[in-house]
């Protein structure tokens, strides 16, 4: 691991496993309601200071923590615009799959790649600290696997290329 | 009046006593500070700017966390937050523990201890917003640049690591030190930095 991203996962484990501490919480606006207050907004009161954790301009997270939900949003590194592109397609493709994640967000927010919405009833029924590993887990795997498939496409690009000119070799 | 469209008149927003007019200053304590302008952040920015310059860099930043604009306005926590991370990127790798140890271990040296907790986390927030439109427009230096393979990847060094990277050390050894209730108290305190 390289000795810039220790620093910043370590900033970001410690400042998720203070955001995560969510308490039940009906909704003050509509009777019989539960809603995240973090996307309802319904109350200034009930949404806390967001933290954000930036490794530089291009790798940041954003935890935005309420009473009962945190919504945890990531900036991926994109260098150029393959990566740029590559990062909008797993994004994407991750997000239209949002229900088999439990806690991915449908959208991210803006100016970042991917967002995750964790309620309370997540951290009731999953185990927090695995919450915390699987989100930094997330983050170093989505690295890996961005420089990949640039190592992948440009190789297939190149073999591409070469194909298509013997001919006029 | 009959324009407006009755249907997108959100009329929680119009009843005093609703939970979106919740009072957000009966969350601030009685004992706030005297509000604080522009200059005086820049009087106290020139002597903690004297104290770093003298060698004595604990008194430089506990001078820095005592005198915070809790109650100023935002010219002058703009101007307390850049004093504040000139502390801390004064201060060398080798002597942050002892420091903090300094800083944080004397009387009210919890309170210190949030206090630079918060200017961390703001200061990593800060400086994204201008790099934040920077990092956008380098994504394409050049209509085919991001086809060159020569350049790589750049391994995270982009615009501001240097400044992220200070502050990520000093936030891994503040969390050594106080745990994450500093963390936690950053989230819930309303006397922002």
């Amino acid at each position: 691991m390289s000795q810039s991203l220790r620093p910043y996962l370590q900033a970001v484990r410690a400042s998720l496993t203070a955001a995560l501490a969510l308490s039940n919480f009906a909704s003050q606006t509509s009777e019989r309601h539960n809603v995240p207050e973090i996307e309802a907004a319904s109350s200034p009161e009930l949404l806390l200071n967001p933290l954000t954790v930036s490794r530089n301009d291009t790798e940041r997270v954003l935890i935005e923590p309420s009473v009962n939900s945190v919504r945890i949003s990531l900036k991926v590194k994109q260098a150029d615009e393959i990566e740029h592109i590559l990062v909008h397609k797993f994004t994407r493709f991750l997000t239209q799959r949002a229900e088999s994640f439990f806690i991915l967000r449908r959208k991210p927010i803006e100016g970042y790649d991917i967002s995750f919405l964790v309620t309370n009833y997540h951290t009731e029924a999953l185990l927090k600290h695995k919450l915390v590993d699987f989100i930094l887990q997330f983050m170093e795997e989505v690295d890996k696997e961005i420089s990949e498939m640039k190592l992948f496409l440009n190789a297939r690009a190149r073999f591409v290329a070469e194909s298509f000119l013997t001919p006029f070799d | 009046m009959s324009q407006i469209n009755y249907r997108t008149i959100n009329v929680d927003q119009l009843d005093p006593e609703s939970s979106v007019n919740f009072p957000m200053e009966t969350l601030l304590p009685a004992t706030l500070p005297q509000p604080e302008t522009s200059s005086d952040a820049a009087n106290i920015a020139n002597q903690v700017r004297q104290l770093l310059r003298g060698g004595d860099a604990e008194g430089a930043l506990r001078t820095a966390l005592d005198t915070a604009p809790l109650g100023g306005d935002d010219r002058a926590k703009e101007v307390h937050l850049a004093t504040v991370i000139e502390v801390l990127q004064g201060i060398r790798q080798a002597e942050m523990a002892r420091v903090l140890e300094g800083v944080c271990g004397a009387d009210g040296g919890a309170e210190r201890a949030d206090c630079l907790m918060k200017y961390i986390y703001k200061g990593m927030s800060s400086s994204s917003g201008p790099g934040g439109a920077k990092s956008a427009k380098s994504v394409s230096p050049q209509s085919t640049g991001g086809f060159s393979q020569i350049q790589g990847r750049n391994l995270g060094e982009g615009g501001g690591g240097q400044q992220m990277s200070v502050l990520l050390n000093w936030h891994e050894k503040l969390v050594d030190l106080t745990g994450t209730g500093s963390i936690v108290r950053v989230m819930t305190d309303r006397r922002t930095v």
